[in-house]
């Protein structure tokens, strides 16, 4: 019965990390908030995750959603600022995107599997980098913002992003990855316990 | 957190009953329409290629029932920043702009060049969200998600990506009112245990860790419904094809012109895109 490409699980997988992409991006959730207006968008850490866990073809489908769920937010909601109306046309919101999944995984994959979290920390500060620079180098070729401003705003929000991408990414990795090879306690908990931890001894 | 209800910002669309011919459309026509009015809509590259979508979308919509005054209205909330956009295209000026200079006051110089980018950004994003408007309004939620899957029926064969593609999709529709769930329940589970998301001070760093505990496992839940789900689906033999379904649709007895004056529509349009 097997005649298809892709195993059942990858294409849930897919199905599920898209959803989620989703609907992060139309609840406040998806964006950290900064400092007054100024928010770091966690929207591309389902794509890298799918990247890491589901591989590259399951990671780039994740990234299109992506782009697709920002090109519909630009063309349905226009309320987020001028920047957004550039977003509808898909060279610029899908095409950079679809990059995320691979270049996250391919740098995973560097790794052979060894050092699981600073694998996945990389491959998340990678992808969540391809993001800012290839879409703000879209921008920037469709004549949307000048290099001074795309300059500015990769070094002051992409760096960030990028961090946040890498933290991200290694921590649901290296719970997802604990969980399925150990049987017992689950791993979990120990994350929220630590992150728990550490926010409430700010 | 301020606002802690997620679902009522979820839904597809916003659903208006009717029951003209449009309304009784298979999903998989509305799609095709879908695909043929934003097409031309997005790839136009000049002015007069924006209109015509527009206009046919406010035909349908007079023709389902809807008065064109109703799609419009959601693009007044927009207007504002319409506004802002064309006040910083302004401000920019492209590099080696020759076109003639329209206006200046003080350090703001607009030329016909920017005023036509402006025009065009704004009459695509009217566009898009008039269409857009127009499919929520007409397709119920079980359309959408049903209807994904009958879109991509012709191009699919046995054992083609195609087929998985369109299952792919359907499942993410259908999955998002449970990651909703989800990610809803864990905000009030965490706030109620005192984690806090969005007020915390601190580094930047320091605020992306206290985003952990929300954001590992509303996605170690999606990741591991997902393993749950794709087990279920083999368990009962519901990958590949001949995958049966309990809601059909019957449509009307215009689908097939339906669906022919969507390519022919398409087509026409992208021809007048391109050539005006």
């Amino acid at each position: 019965m097997k005649n298809h490409a892709f195993p059942t699980k990858k294409l849930v997988e897919a199905g599920a990390l898209s959803a989620l992409s989703i609907v992060l991006s139309l609840t406040p959730l998806g964006y950290i908030p900064w400092f007054s207006g100024a928010t770091l968008s966690v929207l591309a850490v389902p794509a890298i995750i799918g990247a890491l866990v589901g591989g590259p073809a399951v990671g780039t489908f994740v990234s299109a959603v992506f782009g697709l769920t920002s090109m519909v937010q630009a063309a349905t909601n226009p309320a987020r600022g001028p920047i957004d109306m550039f977003f509808v046309n898909p060279l610029i919101s899908v095409l950079p995107r679809l990059f995320i999944g691979i270049t996250a995984w391919l740098v995973f994959r560097a790794f052979r599997g060894k050092h699981t979290p600073a694998a996945a920390a990389l491959a998340g500060i990678t992808g969540a980098l391809a993001n800012s620079v290839l879409t703000l180098g879209a921008l920037f070729l469709a004549g949307a913002i000048p290099l001074a401003v795309a300059a500015t705003v990769l070094v002051s929000n992409g760096i960030l992003e990028a961090a946040a991408g890498g933290i991200l990414s290694s921590a649901v990795v290296s719970a997802w990855k604990g969980i399925a090879s150990r049987s017992g306690r689950s791993k979990i908990s120990e994350e929220e316990e630590k992150a728990e931890n550490s926010g409430e001894s700010r | 957190m301020k606002n802690m209800e997620f679902f009522r910002n979820v839904s597809i669309g916003r659903y208006i009953g009717g029951d003209s011919a449009i309304y009784r459309l298979k999903p998989g026509t509305k799609y095709l329409w879908l695909l043929a009015l934003s097409i031309p809509a997005i790839a136009s590259p000049r002015l007069p290629g924006l209109v015509l979508p527009l206009v046919c979308a406010l035909a349908a919509g007079a023709a389902s029932g809807l008065k064109p005054r109703f799609l419009l209205r959601c693009v007044v909330p927009a207007l504002p920043f319409f506004a802002l956009a064309a006040l910083l295209q302004f401000l920019f000026s492209f590099p080696n702009d020759s076109s003639p200079l329209l206006f200046k006051i003080g350090p703001i110089s607009g030329t016909v060049r920017e005023g036509l980018a402006i025009l065009m950004a704004v009459f695509r994003t009217i566009d898009l969200m008039v269409i857009i408007g127009l499919f929520t309004s007409v397709t119920s939620e079980s359309e959408i998600t049903h209807g994904i899957e009958d879109a991509f029926a012709p191009v699919s064969r046995n054992g083609g990506w195609v087929h998985d593609f369109a299952l792919v999709v359907g499942l993410s529709f259908r999955f998002i009112p449970i990651i909703a769930g989800e990610l809803e329940a864990i905000v009030l589970a965490q706030s109620s245990r005192g984690a806090s998301f969005g007020t915390a001070k601190g580094r930047p760093l320091a605020k992306v860790r206290a985003y952990l505990p929300l954001f590992v496992p509303v996605t170690v839940r999606a990741l591991e419904r997902a393993e749950l789900l794709a087990e279920a689906m083999d368990a009962r033999c519901y990958t590949g094809n001949g995958r049966t379904r309990y809601v059909v649709y019957e449509g009307t007895k215009h689908e097939g012109l339906a669906k022919g004056l969507a390519f022919a529509f398409c087509g026409i349009a992208l021809a007048i895109a391109f050539m005006l």
